[in-house]
């Protein structure tokens, strides 16, 4: 069965306006309704907004109507969402060398560059965020001077033990120490591949392997750490062990449609020589995979929450169910899972620019939804409460990062000229047509 | 479809660039000569060869020791029977478990074979859909022991119940009502296990047998005696090799794959929902699902090896099972092995800052608690041991792999073990306390389940082929239309 | 038993020869043919412009009965027709239902695959008047076969046997109708 092409794009079009669609109806229906209801068998705790039967435990809750406040969740989500491009880059580089895979050689260079983003971009972006967090603006509940005043372990453990974490030696150095391994890392990587391009020998191959082999689990180690420290621990007492996961997961999705939209742009230019079809088809395969992906970490990390009703726990969601967070809840399981899913089913789809070129798009805005919904809602328990800063920090940030990566990209060789699998990369493995078998290739 | 890593890589492109769009303005040097990539089959063995080894094994009278070893298996398996018989005519009092451990090692062998199974359908599943073409040596006898082990895992839960007759009677497993008219509650993760685990059982099944009739039509065709002929005859369903057949069948087997992979993912993580979505500290946690997933495949992984390393030396099967299987199963290992690292600190890690103090202490309790001794010897065997897999000298090493395969297996049923009895053994109220000792019913029944396991995995190399004559087939150079081995002269239509 | 002859069958050796041998009958506009092969050969599909493969409807449409069926099973027993209140929970949400429509998807999606393949394929088929063809034996082995058929309007006995021969067939022989 095969649509035309202007009829795929109207369908894209309307699946998108009407998830859209949806989502403002509830949300406007939402402005004008009652309290919102309680779920079944959470009714005990859906009143309360956090664990503890009250908003911030004594220490100046969040200020949605402080400007200041307002600039820096608004940074923040901006922040967070550049960084899964860098953070997801680097873990696309790390699983590149620990497979030894040959698809991926191509695209390479896009990930080379957006890694190195985080020097020295990332860090200057980072820099705001540290004073922000330091001046008490994004984690109400930091007691930063003075721990001794922090109530005891028998008042509230849930505090008492991040007192380790959260001063303002240790968040500063925790922070600075992860970047600085990223930056070092990045630039490792990238290093090896440029030096290869001039001679084509094998010990570069060799020491990005061994600094994989290693750096995969001091990789996985900071982004747990470091999302901990700028993102989970806006509410202090919520904790899941499946939140570092959850990130990485949603990072890897949104970078995959990035690199998707890059070498369908860069195909017809600097990129032309090498790539073929089946990359195109590999990165829209990929991006079908991580969709599943998400949904599945979220769903999980949802659905035992819900099922345990612990209130220790639950207090997150319960705040994410209220107003207008809710319909964004629903908008994340709509937008972020089911469309991209049901449209990327079939195998054609992943190949048409028609279904591809406004899903990148969609992308990056579900991505920047989640985001959202991860940070916001301690600042507006409300519902969703877009500023100016929104779209001022988002656009800033991207303009930069995007600058920057170009600039980078043109200075070098655009794909890694000597790479010993360069050759198998370039072998064409045949793209099944819709309804056709390729079972073995 | 044999391209890329089965052939030298120049000649692959050069096969290719005739209908496909490789730039043929660029130049690629080859790779250096150590990073070339080592063929899937040794010795470049003709298509003839590999038919005659593979079927040769289940046509060809046993070995020696075959005989032998199938009526231990079966007399082990016969044990389990007659205890589980004791069992259900005494009553669950002859197990161990007991409040406030109320599960065990029935639960902890049940989710121990579980995981075992999963490695199969992450070889014959995953592993195709990511295009890793060494899969082929492995996949069938994977797929096997993948349902053997379902079979094993499948008894445990039925048969904790005591009173058996009303487990599988309506209005408890079976979406039937009882005599009250009341219907099982799908509340229940218990209850979602039942679909998951029969599911999974039925589609691996039917994924293998799709998988082997091709292999069974080989069989029936060298089939000399008419019993035999009869039914690989049947089991084939009149199989031809027919192009036309071949296309519907790619794309059903594509089909299986994809459909297999989110399975594979669900089971395990319907497992750990039967902890993971109570209250009880050390079970309620968020990474249950991917970390059971991925405990999962490290187990299966540590069996296959357990089981493929003997019977590639038995029957002599060194240039289809190489040291590259070997090698990258090792590597499975080590990365399988380190998310398993990954979550055990992270559920500690978690144990703390969540400040929960019940939470906290579940975990003291585990690691320095009265089961220390399971912990550690969790973590020695999980954590440390395969990380031996970093150094290529250790990964070629068979003997040292199998040692390693084996505390794998080891210290997964070790890890459940802990999961299981340490986090109920000591749960809010210290005057519930208690300390579960197993019975001898208990160590037998699950040393029983290996005969179980054995036997059927016996009967099947007696049978049927256990490594897919066509797969391995069509990743030679033989199968190659453009490549010289299989026939190309340079240069066609 | 009547001998009406059926077609002919031609050997070829290798996967390149089978190849060229399937162009050139396709080329030659033959419509009641076919290609046996001991593995699926890449490409072949093509080379016989054979037309995409069905299989994925009838995957589609088990995967979405299953959903459904589990989702309404689950709704009709907990919340319709006995309510029970238990652990708290609401009687019916796709929440707790979703595990267990998510197998039913799965498995009746491969039911639905393998039903589609065997009926795609007619199979299970168990006679074949190929099989009476010794030879024929090595299809599953290692030699590769071409078969046009009589029925085919472009078929002539002498035509299509030289066509084959030129092509570099290792051996022809025919196939008669060997049912009763």
């Amino acid at each position: 069965m095969n649509f035309p092409l202007f009829f795929k794009r109207i369908l894209a079009a309307l699946a998108c306006v009407g998830i859209l669609t949806f989502a403002t109806a509830r949300v406007l229906a939402a402005e004008h309704a009652e309290a919102p209801k309680a779920v079944a068998g959470q009714a005990a705790h859906a009143e309360t907004p956090d664990a503890h039967g009250h908003d911030a435990h004594g220490h100046g809750g969040p200020d949605s109507s402080d400007i200041v406040q307002q600039f820096g969740y608004s940074y923040l989500t901006a922040f967070m969402f550049v960084l899964s491009l860098i953070v997801a880059s680097m873990f696309f580089i790390l699983i590149h060398h620990l497979f030894d895979a040959a698809w991926s050689v191509p695209v390479m260079r896009i990930a080379e560059h957006m890694a190195n983003l985080i020097f020295p971009w990332g860090f200057a972006a980072l820099l705001p965020i540290i004073g922000l967090a330091l001046a008490g603006k994004l984690h109400p509940w930091m007691p930063l001077t003075d721990w001794s005043l922090t109530p005891t372990a028998a008042a509230d453990p849930s505090l008492a033990v991040k007192s380790v974490m959260f001063n303002k030696l240790s968040f500063t150095v925790l922070l600075l120490g992860i970047f600085g391994f990223w930056a070092w890392m990045a630039r490792s990587f990238r290093g090896y591949s440029l030096a290869q391009d001039k001679d084509g020998a094998a010990i570069w191959t060799r020491k990005a392997r061994f600094l994989a082999g290693w750096g995969i689990f001091a990789f996985s180690v900071t982004v747990t750490v470091a999302v901990f420290l700028l993102m989970k621990s806006l509410q202090h007492q919520f904790f899941s062990t499946m939140y570092g996961v959850y990130y990485f997961a949603g990072s890897m999705w949104t970078t995959l449609a990035t690199y998707y939209g890059i070498t369908r742009w860069l195909q017809r230019k600097e990129l032309r020589p090498v790539i073929l079809p089946n990359h195109i088809h590999d990165l829209g395969k990929w991006f079908f995979a991580f969709t599943v992906f998400y949904a599945y970490i979220h769903f999980s990390q949802y659905f035992l929450i819900w099922n345990a009703a612990v209130p220790e726990e639950t207090f997150w969601y319960v705040l994410r169910e209220k107003g207008t967070w809710e319909h964004m809840g629903f908008l994340i399981l709509f937008g972020h899972f089911f469309l991209p899913f049901l449209l990327l089913l079939r195998i054609d789809t992943k190949m048409s620019l028609n279904v591809m070129g406004p899903m990148i798009f969609w992308a990056w805005l579900m991505h920047y939804v989640d985001m959202t919904y991860n940070v916001m809602p301690v600042l507006y328990p409300k519902g969703l409460n877009i500023t100016l800063w929104d779209p001022l920090c988002f656009g800033a940030l991207v303009a930069v990062f995007g600058w920057a990566w170009l600039k980078d990209f043109r200075a070098f060789p655009a794909w890694p000229q000597k790479h010993p699998r360069l050759k198998e990369a370039l072998v064409h493995h045949e793209i099944p047509k819709a309804g056709q078998a390729a079972a073995h290739h | 479809m044999a391209k890329a890593a089965a052939i030298p890589a120049g000649v692959a492109a050069k096969a290719d660039s005739h209908d496909h769009h490789a730039p043929p303005q660029l130049k690629v040097a080859e790779p250096p000569k150590e990073l070339e990539r080592e063929p899937l089959v040794l010795n470049n063995r003709s298509l003839t060869w590999i038919t005659d080894a593979i079927a040769g094994v289940c046509e060809k009278p046993m070995p020696k020791w075959w005989w032998p070893a199938f009526i231990l298996s079966a007399g082990t398996m016969g044990m389990m029977f007659s205890l589980i018989a004791y069992l259900i005519s005494t009553g669950v009092g002859v197990w161990g478990l007991n409040q406030p451990a109320d599960w065990a090692w029935d639960i902890t062998n049940f989710v121990f074979w579980i995981g075992i199974g999963h490695a199969g359908t992450l070889i014959s599943a995953v592993l195709c859909l990511l295009r890793q073409k060494w899969r082929t040596s492995i996949n069938r006898a994977a797929e096997a022991m993948t349902i053997f082990a379902v079979a094993c895992a499948g008894i445990f839960p039925v048969v904790h119940t005591g009173r058996v007759w009303f487990a599988l009677f309506p209005g408890y497993l079976i979406p039937f009502p009882n005599s009250n008219g009341i219907w099982p509650q799908f509340r229940s993760p218990l209850l979602w296990d039942v679909f998951a685990v029969s599911t999974y059982g039925t589609v691996s099944l039917l994924f293998w047998y799709t998988g082997l009739i091709p292999d069974l039509a080989t069989l029936r065709d060298r089939a000399t005696h008419k019993v035999r002929r009869f039914f690989y005859g049947l089991f084939s369903l009149g199989w031809t090799g027919s192009n036309r057949h071949w296309s519907n069948y790619e794309k059903a087997y594509l089909i299986l794959a994809g459909l297999s992979t989110p399975l594979v993912l669900s089971v395990h993580s319907i497992v750990s929902f039967d902890f993971a979505v109570s209250q009880v500290p050390g079970w309620h946690t968020t990474i249950f699902p991917p970390y059971f997933v991925a405990g999962a495949i490290f187990s299966g992984f540590g069996m296959v090896l357990t089981l493929m390393i003997p019977m590639r030396a038995l029957f002599n099967l060194h240039d289809i099972i190489t040291t590259r299987h070997i090698e990258l199963m090792c590597k499975v290992l080590l990365a399988t092995g380190s998310i398993v690292g990954y979550a055990y600190g992270m559920e500690f890690f978690i144990a703390w800052y969540g400040g929960s103090p019940y939470e906290l202490y579940a975990f003291k309790n585990r690691a320095f608690g009265p089961y220390w001794w399971s912990y550690w010897s969790m973590i020695t065997c999980n954590v440390i041991s395969p990380h031996f897999f970093w150094f290529k000298k250790l990964r070629t090493n068979v003997v040292f792999v199998w040692i390693v395969s084996c505390f794998v297996n080891v210290g997964m049923w070790f890890e459940r073990f802990v999961i299981i009895v340490t986090s109920l053994h000591r749960d809010y109220l210290p005057s519930s306390w208690g300390y579960f000792t197993p019975t001898w019913v208990d160590v037998f029944t699950f040393v029983g389940s290996f005969g179980l396991f054995m036997t059927l995995f016996l009967l099947f190399i007696r049978f049927l082929p256990a490594i897919s004559i066509t797969e391995v087939k069509a990743v030679t150079p033989q199968a190659d239309p453009h490549h010289p081995l299989g026939g190309a002269k340079g240069h066609h239509h | 038993m009547s001998a009406k002859p059926l077609g002919l069958l031609a050997q070829f050796e290798t996967a390149a020869d089978i190849m060229n041998a399937a162009l050139a009958v396709r080329d030659a506009g033959f419509k009641k043919w076919d290609v046996f092969t001991p593995f699926p050969i890449h490409g072949m599909d093509d080379a016989m412009a054979l037309p995409n493969s069905k299989v994925g409807y009838f995957t589609f449409a088990g995967g979405l009965t299953g959903f459904f069926t589990g989702m309404s099973m689950i709704w009709f027993m907990n919340k319709f027709d006995y309510p029970l209140v238990v652990g708290g929970k609401p009687l019916f949400t796709p929440l707790f239902a979703f595990p267990v429509s998510y197998e039913l998807t799965i498995l009746l999606s491969a039911f639905g695959t393998l039903f589609g393949l065997a009926l795609l394929n007619r199979l299970p088929k168990l006679h074949n008047p190929l099989f009476a063809s010794e030879r024929f034996k090595r299809a599953t082995n290692d030699k590769f076969f071409v078969f046009v058929e009589t029925a085919d309007p472009k078929f002539s006995e002498t035509e299509t046997r030289a066509l084959l021969e030129k092509l570099g067939a290792s051996a022809i022989e025919e196939i008669q109708d060997t049912k009763d």
